[in-house]
């Protein structure tokens, strides 16, 4: 299976079966099948089960990436999730953009590609833009983001028509995480940020964090540059006093947990249960999310003010 | 090895190849032969339990932390219920299927392995019922990991007691074996937090017991190894969550150190004490306070006795001592690598604050995983009253420094509970301790390939020991099985024999762990 060992820190065959992704997965909190699991999977190819026999296990992970800080032998397991995704049929096609607009230039500028939840948080996405002094770029590269998700070929005219623009941009600011990481593969030399970290810098937004926020880091991100990030926030934590979505080994909790039929549209969502464990015993008064992807989940199971980061700089 | 005591062979029923005088050779259990298996599936799944078959699902389970045991399950069960582990239990008594049960598969020896049968994982079950603020209880299915406990109970400001340092031990793992935290040597061990318990008994029953209901039950279903019960659910105790504040002492001396450990423990000076080494060169006592009150106690009246010294101090006295033996400079230049790797990852600032260790066994955990973990370990121990424990501990060093060039020494003690008497017969607590026992655990460093035969007779000589001090263990099952009847003798383990063949007329519950 070279299409593994290529993506690898460490292959699948480097796992010991120590169980500790098991603690931080979403979908080990749901299914408590071992079989779901990073741990299930690796055990699985080690004794030689073809792919498609792990097919439901491959498209139930949300590629949330909390396993991988948890992973002692430092697998790589998103990649190893992607990587069998692309080995399989996807349960449903992914639409890809194929529209021909005018080209745009971002050269020398900073260009947020935001979510498609994102975008639809008007407010939020103006006042992103504004703080992080950037362009929203037309073609966000959502299409791409779900095709790599689902493992599903993106044809390189498309790919190119989404690059070309982003070549001599000064900064990148991706809201989706997957496509973040696969951008640094993809354009080495700009540098690829997250809305949410670099919103969470702006000491306007900063200072308007309170002791009874419950602060939600966007899991993607933050878990594909863990090293760096956990302490710059656990410091934001110790500095602000909110809460924040961080368990006892300070990986993030995921306030959803949307696998790939669900971010196809081929299965209705169903958070409600891991974004209950992420608020339970919380003494809370806010909710203050990085993804406006998170903010239906929340207003789902919760009655109290959900906004997005962004939006605090209003006050 | 003739100071071992003599036994008469021929009434062992088993681990023959363990017995004294005989070449001792790895007690792999032979793989059940699968008899009456179709059967057996077809009824179990008539009771609505599902069974699956699937190499992925079996696959997952063929071996243990330690990596050197492999057995691959007819069939495995993901726990769900106490009534869905009756139902299994009772059709294979029916049909005579061996059941093996896991919890985190922490064992090292095989004794979580099922050498065909059923793999019963009990992670299945793994959801906390209900937090009891006024009784200080938690009720909790045992298939949890005590870390997913401790997530649990610090939303709410609690923690659990004592727990094993690692992260994905289990509630149901530790009741069956003993469990051994930093805070054991005031607290006990894990085993002895339970209040309650609901068990499915290998015949299908399920029953509730404690010291006041079914008391005997609740004897051999704590540090019962798995063979009287499965425990489904737990009463545990439980206590306010607080940060720890971190001593920690170097020594060049073993013996110097565990005298130290003795005396913090004998006088409850500390709220957490142990002992890390690497090798027998840089021997760090640990102490550990819930409070600053206890701390600043410590400060007054013990610090001052202790014969570490701070990691300077040590340092400054190691030098001389490397320079006149320049020989030894690789030992030096590997504790130097070693100190490099792991002295940051124990004070990593999101875990440590302001001087305050907020989870101990998450930064213990991982480092253990990250440092010491890897595909194959194995991890003999001894487990001593506090009068032989020095010995204990200097002859199983001389053992590991025949062996290996790297290793680990653990040590930490346990608070005896009189009132637990019952509970600790034919365990890793041994017959002769009082007030405390003490286990060291002697873990080789893999940075190199060992042949099994290797890593087999460096455990065969660690336990040696234990049976020529007369000592227990607190990894005495699986594979090391035969040195139970050696190390507690025949009366005790026949006893608990009878009482196992009454309970189990099949011998169907973790049959190749302890008979
Ligand atoms: S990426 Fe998230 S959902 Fe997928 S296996 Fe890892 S922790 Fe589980
Ligand atoms: S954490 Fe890594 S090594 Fe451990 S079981 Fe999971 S994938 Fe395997």
């Amino acid at each position: 299976m070279p299409a593994l060992a290529a993506h690898s820190r460490s292959g699948f065959a480097a796992c010991s079966g120590c169980s500790l992704c098991l603690l931080v997965c979403p979908v080990w909190r749901k299914t408590r099948d071992l079989r779901y699991t990073p741990h299930g999977r690796a055990k699985a190819l080690q004794h030689g089960v073809p792919v498609a026999e792990l097919k439901n296990s491959v498209e139930s992970c949300t590629l949330c990436g909390a396993c991988e800080p948890a992973c002692p032998e430092i697998i790589d397991l998103v990649g190893m999730v992607l990587s069998l995704r692309r080995q399989l049929t996807a349960p449903a096609a992914v639409t890809m953009n194929d529209t021909n607009g005018k080209t745009a230039n971002y050269a020398g500028q900073r260009v947020l590609l935001a979510t498609p939840a994102l975008r639809e948080t008007v407010v939020a996405l103006e006042r992103t833009a504004k703080l992080l002094d950037c362009v929203v770029a037309e073609d966000n590269g959502a299409d791409i983001a779900l095709a790599l998700e689902a493992g599903t070929p993106i044809a390189n005219a498309r790919r190119e028509r989404f690059l070309t623009p982003l070549f001599s941009a000064k900064k990148i600011i991706a809201g989706d995480g997957l496509l973040a990481r696969q951008l640094k593969d993809w354009l080495p030399l700009i540098e690829i940020t997250s809305p949410g970290i670099a919103l969470s810098k702006c000491s306007e937004l900063r200072r308007h964090l309170r002791s009874d926020d419950l602060y939600v880091i966007e899991p993607r991100a933050f878990h594909a540059n863990y090293d760096e990030l956990v302490l710059y926030y656990d410091d934001l934590r110790h500095a602000t006093g909110c809460a924040m979505n961080l368990d006892l080994q300070r990986i993030a909790i995921p306030a959803t947990a949307r696998n790939l039929r669900q971010r196809l549209g081929v299965e209705a969502e169903d958070n409600a249960a891991q974004t209950r464990w992420l608020l339970q015993g919380r003494k809370i008064a806010r909710i203050v999310v990085e993804d406006a992807g998170d903010i239906a989940a929340f207003r789902q199971v919760v009655d109290m003010p959900v906004v997005h980061l962004a939006e605090l700089a209003n006050e | 090895m003739d100071t071992v005591p003599s036994f008469t062979p021929g009434h062992c029923p088993v681990g023959p190849d363990s017995l004294t005088q005989i070449k001792r050779l790895q007690t792999n259990p032979a793989r059940w032969n699968g008899a009456n298996w179709n059967d057996f599936a077809a009824a179990l799944r008539a009771a609505g339990v599902e069974l699956l078959e699937s190499l992925a699902a079996c696959g997952a389970f063929a071996t243990d932390a330690g990596g050197t045991a492999y057995g691959m399950p007819h069939g495995v069960v993901i726990a769900k219920s106490a009534q869905q582990i009756s139902a299994l239990l009772k059709t294979a008594q029916q049909h005579c299927v061996p059941v093996t049960v896991r919890g985190g598969g922490l064992t090292t020896e095989g004794e979580s392995v099922a050498f065909g049968g059923v793999l019963l994982d009990m992670t299945g079950m793994s959801r906390v019922k209900s937090i009891d603020k006024n009784a200080m209880t938690v009720r909790t299915e045992c298939g949890i990991f005590w870390h997913s406990l401790a997530e649990e109970l610090r939303r709410d400001g609690f923690d659990y007691l004592s727990a094993p340092l690692n992260l994905t031990s289990t509630v149901g793992g530790s009741l069956n074996v003993g469990g051994i935290d930093v805070n054991s040597p005031r607290l006990g061990c894990s085993a002895d937090q339970a209040v309650a318990l609901q068990v499915v008994t290998p015949t299908g029953e399920i029953v509730e017991c404690s010291e006041t209901e079914n008391a005997a039950l609740f004897q051999r279903a704590i540090l019962g190894y798995g063979q009287f019960c499965v425990i489904a659910e737990a009463t545990l105790k439980i206590r306010r969550y607080t940060p720890i504040r971190m001593h920690y002492f170097y020594y060049s001396s073993l013996r110097t150190a565990v005298e130290d450990l003795q005396l913090l423990d004998r006088n409850d000076a500390s709220d957490y004490s142990g002992i890390l080494t690497i090798m027998d060169s840089a021997v760090n006592l640990l102490v550990a306070f819930d409070s600053v009150e206890r701390e600043t106690a410590f400060n007054a009246k013990w610090r001052a006795q202790l014969r570490g010294h701070g990691e300077l101090g040590f340092a400054l006295r190691a030098l001389p001592r490397y320079a006149l033996r320049p020989w030894k400079l690789p030992e030096a230049l590997y504790l130097w690598r070693r100190k490099q790797q792991l002295f940051p990852e124990f004070r990593r600032p999101e875990y440590v604050r302001d001087g305050l260790m907020q989870d101990r066994t998450v930064v213990f955990s991982r480092a253990v995983w990250k440092y010491w973990g890897s595909r194959q370990m194995v991890i003999p121990d001894i487990a001593t009253s506090v009068e032989k424990f020095v010995n204990a501990v200097e002859r199983g060093n001389a053992v590991c420094r025949k062996y290996f060039p790297h290793y680990t020494l653990y040590c930490v003690g346990i608070k005896l509970r009189d009132d637990h008497q019952p509970h600790y017969e034919m365990s890793c607590i041994p017959p002769d301790a009082t007030g405390w026992a003490y286990g060291c655990e002697f873990e080789p460093m893999m940075d190199r390939v060992y042949s099994r035969d290797h890593l087999q007779s460096f455990k065969n000589e660690i336990y040696d020991i234990g049976v020529d001090i007369g000592a227990s263990y607190y990894r005495f099952g699986g594979m090391m099985k035969g040195y139970i009847r050696r190390a507690l003798g025949d009366a005790v383990v026949d006893r608990h024999l009878a009482m196992k063949r009454k309970a189990d007329p099949n011998m169907i519950l973790n049959r190749d762990v302890i008979f």
